[in-house]
């Protein structure tokens, strides 16, 4: 009885919310625990590895760090640029989004449902809906969190979706997810609708949830049959899935200001 | 569940097996063994009940379920109800069960377990449109086949630390 009430109770309401993230926070260390073979293993290679590993690594971060920060260069440049036509047209510059580095601590089980848990939880100043980020594009967004940690909805589970456009032309779409780790699917895209494959898709911010403009995938396939109204258009996602260990909450500008930038 | 006569036997039981349960392969395994994971859960609150059915109690198992429910990020009280249900089929028919061999035990574990995945896939169902398929199989079968060695494993602990 009671379970019932508590299973419909969630299901249509916000409303145990809190309680969810109390008893998360209870039982995250087990998630912390299982997770620990593997930060085991990870610190234990970086250990053993040799000092000639170790500068090899080291100069390819630099020769990274010297390309990224020409692009650096550029983008500042291009961000004044930018502020600079916008207050022409009257419109409020862009503001920055904070970010938060935090690291994965454990994975939800189930197969059918891709879901981490991050060590960064409201202490941190973490709420539900933030999204998140790998070094490579868009991750997921916060979808419950405890004291410490907080679990994370990958764009790829079957239950998420995100308001996409296309970076070349702007063609608006939503990326749903497919529950295959590897694809995103754009829906209801019109069999007119100018995408062909490897177009860039990138997050449009409508919506207000997701921040504009941080790349969700690039196009693999596009699939027009002559029975349907709609082309089936494949995205593969951009984020390092299955493999990111440390990844990037954003925290969005007041919500004023959101409302601001969309045109 | 008391921290008496060894019932933290039972508590360190019980984490093990929620631990066992959030687990994750490393990823260079293949990823269908993620679909062959047992219900380890099930399968210790179980046995604990058919060996000590004056300890289990239900409002204590229900808890216990609901804080699984967070840890495996179900919908609360899903598992709360299954293993209070288990439970209560357990202790309704403890006497029996105990008599039973370990095939025939096999058997009403796969029913246990089954019932749970059907119950679990129907209230996913409505609130996500999440596909399901002989996934609730596997779990009922791996659960099974891993009956033998949970419960002689248990038994050999429980003996062997004199859990009354």
């Amino acid at each position: 009885m009671l379970s019932a009430l508590l299973i419909a109770v969630e299901s249509s309401t916000r409303l145990l919310d809190p309680t969810r993230g109390f008893l998360a926070s209870i039982v995250s260390p087990l998630y912390v625990v299982a997770e620990s073979p593997y930060l085991l293993s990870d610190t234990v290679s970086d250990l053993v590895s040799t000092h000639a590993e170790l500068l090899q690594r080291n100069q390819a971060l630099q020769r990274q760090l010297l390309k990224l920060s020409q692009v650096t260069q550029q983008y500042v440049a291009l961000r004044a640029e930018n502020d600079h036509m916008r207050s022409l047209l009257g419109s409020q510059g862009r503001l920055p989004y904070e970010v938060l580095i935090a690291e994965l601590v454990g994975i939800v089980p189930d197969p059918n449902t891709f879901q981490i848990i991050i060590d960064k939880g409201t202490d941190a100043g973490i709420s539900i809906g933030q999204a998140v980020l790998d070094a490579q594009g868009l991750f997921g967004q916060v979808v419950e969190v405890g004291r410490f940690t907080s679990r994370v909805l990958l764009i790829t589970d079957s239950d998420h979706a995100v308001p996409v456009r296309v970076n070349r032309n702007g063609v608006r779409s939503v990326a749903g997810g497919t529950g295959d780790m590897g694809s995103l699917e754009l829906e209801n895209v019109s069999i007119s609708a100018d995408i062909v494959e490897g177009d860039l898709i990138e997050t449009s911010g409508l919506g207000g949830r997701f921040p504009p403009g941080y790349p969700v995938g690039v196009v693999t396939s596009v699939v027009v049959e002559a029975t349907s109204a709609f082309a089936q258009v494949l995205v593969r996602p951009a984020a390092l899935l299955d493999r990111s260990r440390h990844v990037l909450v954003i925290f969005a500008p007041a919500e004023a200001e959101i409302e601001e930038q969309q045109p | 569940m008391n921290p008496a006569n060894g019932g933290w036997v039972i508590l360190l039981s019980l984490i093990a097996a929620m631990m066992l349960g959030v687990l994750h392969l490393p990823d260079n395994w293949p990823g269908w063994l993620g679909w062959m994971r047992p219900n380890w859960l099930l399968l210790v609150v179980f046995f604990w009940v058919i060996e000590l059915p004056h300890r289990s109690g239900l409002i204590a198992v229900w808890c216990l379920g609901v804080l699984v429910d967070v840890l495996y990020a179900d919908p609360l009280g899903l598992n709360g109800f299954i293993l209070a249900g288990t439970t209560y089929i357990a202790w309704r028919f403890f006497e029996r069960l105990r008599m039973y061999s370990v095939l025939q035990q096999c058997g009403i574990v796969f029913l246990l377990v089954l019932s749970a995945e059907l119950l679990r896939v129907y209230v996913l169902g409505l609130s996500s449109e999440r596909p399901w398929g002989w996934s609730v199989m596997v779990t009922a079968l791996t659960s099974m086949l891993m009956w033998p060695f949970v419960f002689l494993l248990l038994l050999r602990i429980r003996t062997g630390v004199r859990v009354e």
